[in-house]
Formats: structure tokens, C-alpha cells, sequence
């Protein structure tokens, strides 16, 4: 009767005995391996002789390690997510259940999903350019004179423009985050050359708003880091960007640079409206904007954190922030040195 | 006085072609325009351009084949191509400058102004 039970399961079904040797196999499993009964007594380690079964092999180890939804690409288009649990009777192993759970549909559209959102975002630039370039012919008057007021008009839909181009490639980069192909060109890189640009880069903005900026850097030269500098700066970029654009009129931001630990931590530290406690957990999420940022900014696409966070953790470091609302937050992120 | 500097702009999009050429024109260059890649090889053999604007995605042989057969043509190997294109992943623009364009920008993050300060930048090195 479990044999019945087991070839009903739409997931494939291996159970591994106590010396590792196939004890039972699933209708699914045979299917879904190209395998059938001959397999009945063969041990992990014969699997490395299958064409059809070595990529398991290496999953699993001779030892038939534990393993929780890991991912593994079989041939002809076949994706499958490997569970591994060992069976213990009095602290004794008795058995393996190895759970092959078919999810190349799910990976297919996934694949499309990103494909679309990837081809969507191309073919927006085009006539995004278009406009772009209209408005500014138009606004540098290369085709007529304009009033003051006509000027202005110009101008809000210029910045309108940005802001749609803004989130075109912000959705550009989520896709490419999300197919793991974001950190590309890793380079000995000075942190505190990135901070210097992009500050400079906010200079403006932050006259506008008058805020006391400061920068501070330890005593000592910093080490380089291995980085992708453009994505590094777009993390600096997007956490200054935060920092006065959630900060009050006339208010502070201090960016401090120091090595510990065979690590460089970065922090700034704005006296802005903060994070909400309860929405705290879901800051790095993608398209997540804080209650008291939509109503103090509109704009944002909410992806600035999540990219950020992304970058951060493909270098191999962390990201993370204090904050108490109406007082201020402080984003604190690491980079190994190595 | 210096003679106008001649750029060639292969682009597809006619509206793109039109900005362009009005704002490099108002700088004082010459232009010339070709709607693909076959006519902006052709172009550039009778004309020899100082500069050429290159987009990508082209009717026919793309942008790509179009600058490597530039690059194979000892009369116009030696000219400036800056690729302007809405293709913007790393290895699409490793790929254009590898093959030797000196400069890649993505159209849409460009204003037209930025696009004729690198066209400038092109000849002031020069």
C-alpha cells in the first residue's frame, strides 16, 4: 500500500537506506530521472556513473548531506528543487528521503517575467529619448524664443522626464539583480573616491535644502576594496539621496568612513523623519516606501534600498540601519577587504 | 579659421535623427544622416566624416557589424565612433568598445547637450 502512496506523489521520491544504497524510488522519480528499477540497491556513489544522476551526486555528497530546496538544472530544460532529510531512530540514521520537486515552470516565468520587464524598459527609451530631447530643444529655444512662464512648463516636464528614465533603469537594474548578473567589473577601488563624487554630485541639493554636511574619514589611509565602483557608487548615491530627501530644511548629515576589522564600514547618519518601527522590517523590500516618505515625497520608486542592499551583499558585505522616527536614521553598511 | 567638422549620424528613429542633427548643427557642425547600416558604410566611404554617431539596433546589419567592418577598412579605420544606443548592459558596451568605439552612451540617459560635449571632447583631444 505505501508503495501506491509514493508512485500517487507528484514529486519524485528516493529514500536512501542506512548504508546509502536506493531502497525505494518513485514513479515520479523514474520519471522524472529517465531512470527505472535497476536503480533498486545502487549507492550514492554509483550515481556519479549515471549521465542522468551525477548532477545529484554532487548535490548530495557521499554522505547525503541535508539539503533544503536547493535548486539543480537537469538536462532538456528540466529545473529541480532538491530536498535531502535524513530519517533518525534513536540518534541513528536509518534512511535518507531525497524530494525532487519539479519547478521549471515556475523558473520559466520567471525567466519571462525578467525577459519582459528587460524588454519593456529597452523599448521605453527609445521614445523616452525622444521626449527628452524634444523638451530640451524646445527649452534651450534652439527653434524660438519662450516666455518665462512657457520656460517653467518646460522645465517640470523635463524633470518629469528624468524621473520616468530614473525608473526605467531602476527596473533595468532589479531585473538584472534578480538574474544575478548585477556586480560585474571587480576593481582595487578607494571607498572614500566614491563618497567624494558623489557628493559632489548632491552639492546642490544639498545647499538648497541648507544642511550641515559632514564627511569624516579616520586619520590613517584606507585600504582599497575589491568593488564594482559604478554599483558601489549607486549604493553611496542612493543613501545620500535618502538622506536629504527624507531630512528637514536646515538639517544634518554625516557620512563617516572607517576600517574595522577587515572590513570598511560606511554609515551616514541624517536627523530626518526616520523609519516607522513597524515598517522597519520591510525597508529593503522591492517597491516598499515607508508611510512618512509618501507623504513627505511622492516621488521614489522604492527600489533605491532594495538595489542598494543587492550590491551590498554581492560584495560579500552588509547593510543595515538604525532609526527612530521624527529624529533620524543612520544606514550602516560593510565591504570586506581583501 | 578651422573647417566644420563632419559627423555622421547612422540612426534609425527619424525623430532621434532630427534632434541630433539640430543640435550639433546649431554648434556649428556638419552632419550627415543615414537611416541604416549599409548606407552609413556607404556614407562614410564618400564622405569621410570626422566623427561618426553609431546606433545599434539598425534595420538590417546591425551595429555591431557595422563598426567591425569600419574597423577592417583601412580608409576609415582611423575614424572616431562614439556608439549612441538604448542598449546600456555591460556587455553590450563592453562589446562596442572592445570592437573600438571610443565612447558609449545610452540615448536616453543623454541630454543632447551632454552628447555634443563628447563630441567636442572627441576633437579637443585631437
Amino acid at each position: 500500500m505505501f508503495d501506491k502512496i509514493f508512485d500517487s506523489l507528484k514529486d519524485g521520491l528516493i529514500v536512501f537506506d542506512q548504508k546509502n544504497k536506493v531502497s525505494l524510488v518513485n514513479d515520479a522519480a523514474k520519471k522524472i530521472l529517465g531512470i527505472d528499477n535497476k536503480i533498486l540497491g545502487k549507492s550514492i556513489e554509483d550515481f556519479f556513473y549515471f549521465p542522468e544522476l551525477k548532477n545529484l551526486f554532487f548535490l548530495l555528497g557521499t554522505d547525503i548531506k541535508e539539503v533544503f530546496r536547493k535548486e539543480m538544472d537537469l538536462e532538456k530544460n528540466l529545473i529541480l528543487e532538491i530536498t535531502s532529510i535524513p530519517v533518525f531512530e534513536k540518534e541513528q540514521r536509518i534512511a535518507s528521503v531525497v524530494v525532487l520537486h519539479d519547478v521549471t515552470r515556475e523558473k520559466t516565468i520567471e525567466r519571462l517575467k525578467s525577459e519582459f520587464v528587460s524588454v519593456s524598459a529597452h523599448q521605453l527609451r527609445t521614445p523616452l529619448a525622444s521626449l527628452k530631447w524634444s523638451l530640451e530643444t524646445l527649452a534651450k529655444e534652439r527653434i524660438g524664443n519662450l516666455n518665462e512662464e512657457q520656460k517653467k512648463v518646460l522645465q517640470k516636464a523635463l524633470t518629469s522626464s528624468e524621473r520616468m528614465l530614473d525608473l526605467v533603469n531602476d527596473l533595468l537594474n532589479v531585473v538584472r539583480i534578480e538574474e544575478g548578473k548585477y556586480v560585474y567589473r571587480i576593481v582595487p577601488t578607494h571607498l572614500e573616491n566614491l563618497v567624494h563624487s558623489a557628493i559632489d554630485f548632491f552639492q546642490e541639493r544639498i545647499q538648497e535644502k541648507q544642511i550641515q554636511f559632514e564627511f569624516r574619514l579616520p586619520s590613517k589611509k584606507l585600504p582599497k576594496v575589491r568593488a564594482d565602483p559604478e554599483k558601489l557608487s549607486l549604493v553611496i548615491q542612493n543613501l545620500i539621496d535618502n538622506a536629504i530627501r527624507y531630512n528637514f530644511q536646515g538639517g544634518s548629515i554625516t557620512i563617516t568612513l572607517s576600517e574595522k576589522d577587515k572590513e570598511i564600514e560606511f554609515s551616514i547618519k541624517d536627523s530626518g523623519i526616520g523609519i516607522p518601527e513597524s515598517e522597519k522590517e520591510n525597508i529593503f523590500q522591492k517597491f516598499f516606501r515607508a508611510s512618512n516618505a509618501i507623504k513627505t515625497e511622492t516621488e521614489g520608486s522604492g527600489l533605491g534600498l532594495f538595489v542598494a542592499k543587492n550590491i551590498v551583499e554581492a560584495h560579500g558585505g552588509k547593510i543595515w540601519f538604525e532609526s527612530k522616527e521624527g529624529r533620524g536614521t543612520t544606514f550602516y553598511f560593510t565591504i570586506p577587504i581583501k | 579659421m578651422t573647417e566644420k567638422k563632419k559627423i555622421l549620424i547612422i540612426e534609425d528613429e527619424k525623430d532621434l535623427r532630427f534632434f541630433i542633427t539640430q543640435a550639433l548643427k546649431s554648434e556649428g557642425f556638419e552632419t550627415i544622416e543615414a537611416f541604416d547600416g549599409e548606407e552609413g558604410l556607404e556614407k562614410a566611404k564618400a564622405e569621410k566624416p570626422n566623427l561618426i554617431l553609431l546606433d545599434l539596433l539598425l534595420p538590417g546589419i546591425n551595429g555591431y557589424e557595422v563598426l567591425s567592418r569600419l574597423k577592417k577598412d583601412p580608409d576609415l579605420e582611423l575614424i572616431p565612433v562614439i556608439i549612441l544606443s538604448n542598449l546600456g548592459q555591460e556587455e553590450e558596451i563592453e562589446r562596442g568598445l572592445k570592437l573600438g568605439a571610443i565612447d558609449y552612451l545610452i540615448k536616453a540617459n543623454f541630454t543632447l547637450d551632454e552628447i555634443v560635449e563628447r563630441v567636442k571632447k572627441v576633437f579637443s583631444k585631437n
